[in-house]
């Protein structure tokens, strides 16, 4: 088949786009999921879409082709573009600019008051092959259920008309644009831009994930099963877990996002990242508890982020820091930060962090930002302070200094 | 459906050369330029080809279509439904767009469903109608291109008042904070829009030029254990990076940043342990390291210590 800089579906470009983006140091020949040839095509693609922002270096090994986007210097994801990059046929783009446009003219037509509007249409042109009236039909129905047109009886014929358009969408360029980069499923605030005659260009965004775009057809899908409440059975990295989708978790520090999911087998509540989701079908309607939002805002009282599971015992974590005169920045940032638990004074200069969680290993990221003021650090969990100590001890090695310095 | 060709670029540069068509302004080189303006690095092979010839049979060769009006598509039941859930989102207070035609729509997700998980707590407060005024303020003068009048608390306890010519607002995601970038005094100046205690359009506009933001680099080698290429990687992902691979498990990555971040910058390396190791440069490899030496003066007088 020909190269298109066009594509069937979205998956097997999400992969390229996330390795070139996240990793950016391999080469052709580390590609070993697909063919050199679909490599060579899929890197082709990327560069038609993004050429702006893509880099290359050529070392012994060869040449490295990556995406090197700063996202605080831009208003609007790049990635975006590999979503206006869906193929069509040329029967695709012929009905839909005369569908719309017959419409119009006419206030509304019948399936065959639109064949024969096609049929004088298509007759300027040498090519006399008509769509056949099955293909029309199928196509105003496609409309019909993306909303762009509507239905209605008229005696015994069903007509097609333009859907509603009364919403003034200039009214919605600033929103649009801030909601497209700071709200789940952007992407479709960048296709209201693209309906305006000018962007609003004047937001820009400081710890801003644009990757997290590449999940939004399965983000689309986690949030339908939300809404009605429906199990799904998903499949990831070749397994396949049948659950209950309950909550979207969204990092702002960490890149990623993770779905809470409530097993009615196993009674258990877990995450799942959704950038390893890679299919979902509808799994029934589960038979729920009747406490189960109660249990559910109960575990994540305990979870500091996104991993621990209710199966599991709770530790207890405190962690006392020092802040002396002049230092009030560190106990506005313990307060700020701690995503559960409490902070309280123990005396002039030390402020202590409590917190009982499903998995206390989750914290030791957050803990050690705190490196240079911790006086105090106790859990139930003894490999948590195991841990913590030891990559302490390495890591005063590798600086030059002395090991033995966490309390 | 989200990945749909109706929002292509194909689609869109189509439109946008059928209403010029329409219009009767269309030349060859207008279809060039609008195809380059609307869709991809490539598309000038196809799209030409495909609108002037008997494939697509939306246009003649002499660039006449026998379309009467210029292309326009109603919102889709999507666009609708996610415009409709950010009616939802306390943030939509700072603006103010027309909700006609969405009061029957289901909008495509709602607050619960969503957790922030790692956000900080004490964000601006956008039910604030004082914020919001501030905010719409600011945006209309960066609408309109008109100097602002800012008094506002610095980080330093200060409360400067002066004119400067906004160009951006800055949002924040793990702080949800709005932050006001704007140029004054021959400065840059980034002011926290909950710090803003007054701000109206200044009586002229000078317009000043916005410095540069002043960034700088730190490179770390990342020894790759307990899936931490990865997990760095994608923390630093929304910086300029470039990362080389050294051998099997290590690798050497460089991060550019905005100097004012480096305190920042210092606890997220940080926050990584072991695994990073910050190679250059000096300046930066002595703040880790004063870190380190005060845990362990600290560690020295802990009522707790352990061993």
């Amino acid at each position: 088949m020909a190269y298109s800089e066009l594509i069937k579906s979205f998956g097997r470009i999400r992969v390229y786009l996330r390795s070139f983006y996240v990793y950016g140091f391999r080469h052709r020949d580390e590609f070993t999921e697909k063919s050199a040839r679909s490599y060579d095509n899929e890197r082709r693609r990327i560069e038609s879409w993004l050429g702006d922002h893509m880099a290359f270096r050529q070392d012994a090994d060869g040449r490295r082709v990556f995406l090197s986007v700063d996202s605080r210097a831009i208003p609007e994801n790049p990635l975006y573009r590999a979503f206006r990059a869906k193929s069509f046929t040329d029967r695709d783009i012929m009905l839909h600019f005369h569908i719309l446009d017959l419409l119009k003219v006419t206030g509304g037509l019948s399936v065959t008051g639109m064949m024969d509007e096609l049929s004088d249409r298509l007759s300027e042109f040498d090519t006399d092959e008509m769509p056949d009236e099955s293909t029309v039909r199928k196509k105003l129905r496609e409309y019909a259920a993306l909303g762009i047109l509507k239905t209605e009886k008229r005696d015994r014929e069903t007509f097609y008309t333009l859907g509603d358009d009364r919403t003034d969408i200039s009214s919605w360029d600033a929103a649009a644009a801030f909601f497209s980069e700071a709200a789940p499923l952007g992407v479709i605030g960048s296709y209201i831009q693209d309906r305006l005659p000018e962007k609003f260009g004047q937001f820009r965004f400081k710890h801003h994930y644009i990757l997290n775009a590449l999940d939004s057809e399965v983000l689309c899908g986690l949030f339908s099963a939300i809404g009605e409440g429906r199990q799904l059975i998903l499949s990831f990295h070749g397994q396949r877990r049948t659950a209950l989708p309950l909550k979207v978790f969204i990092g702002t520090q960490s890149g990623r996002q993770y779905l809470l999911t409530w097993s009615p087998v196993r009674d258990r509540f877990s995450f799942l990242r959704t950038d390893r989701i890679d299919g979902m079908e509808d799994g029934g309607e589960p038979e729920c508890p009747a406490d189960l939002a109660a249990r559910t805002e109960d575990f994540l009282s305990h979870v500091w982020g996104v991993t621990g599971n209710n199966s599991r015992r709770l530790d207890h974590i405190a962690m006392t820091v020092f802040a002396g005169e002049g230092e009030e920045h560190v106990v506005r940032r313990l307060n700020r930060e701690k995503r559960c638990g409490a902070v309280v004074r123990i005396d002039d200069t030390h402020w202590r962090f409590s917190a009982d969680v499903y998995d206390a290993c989750e914290m030791l990221p957050w803990l050690r930002t705190f490196t240079g003021r911790i006086s105090c650090l106790e859990c139930t969990d003894k490999r948590v302070i195991a841990r913590f100590r030891g990559d302490f001890d390495a890591l005063a090695r590798m600086y030059g200094g002395k090991s033995d310095a966490v309390p | 459906m989200l990945f749909h060709e109706i929002y292509g670029s194909y689609y869109r540069a189509a439109a946008a050369i059928l209403g010029e068509a329409v219009r009767g302004n269309l030349t060859g080189r207008e279809l060039q330029s609008l195809v380059r303006e609307h869709a991809f690095g490539e598309s000038l092979m196809t799209i030409p080809d495909g609108l002037k010839g008997e494939r697509w049979r939306l246009m003649h060769r002499d660039l006449s279509t026998p379309l009467e009006n210029e292309p326009s598509m109603p919102l889709t039941e999507l666009e609708k439904r996610w415009m409709k859930a950010l009616l939802l989102d306390p943030r939509i207070r700072l603006f103010d767009p027309d909700m006609t035609g969405l009061e029957d729509v289901e909008p495509l997700f709602t607050p619960d469903m969503i957790v922030y998980y790692d956000r900080y707590s004490d964000g601006d407060d956008c039910r604030d109608p004082e914020y919001v005024a501030r905010f719409r303020t600011i945006l209309q003068a960066l609408r309109e291109n008109r100097d602002l009048y800012v008094h506002f608390e610095s980080g330093r306890n200060t409360q400067p008042k002066l004119v400067v010519t906004p160009y951006y607002l800055e949002y924040s995601e793990k702080d949800d904070r709005f932050r006001l970038v704007a140029a004054g005094w021959k400065r840059r100046w980034t002011i926290n829009l909950s710090r803003i205690i007054e701000c109206a359009f200044a009586y002229e506009s000078r317009t000043s030029r916005l410095p540069s933001a002043e960034t700088t680099a730190v490179t770390f080698d990342l020894e790759d254990r307990r899936n931490a290429l990865e997990r760095v990687l994608l923390h630093f992902s929304h910086l300029e990076k470039e990362t080389m691979r050294l051998d099997e498990s290590r690798y050497r990555v460089t991060l550019k940043y905005d100097r004012r971040d480096e305190p920042e910058m210092v606890i997220r390396i940080l926050s990584f342990g072991s695994a990073i190791r910050v190679t250059e440069p000096e300046r930066f490899i002595g703040l880790i390291r004063e870190r380190i030496e005060k845990q362990m003066r600290l560690a020295a007088f802990s009522p707790d210590k352990a061993d």
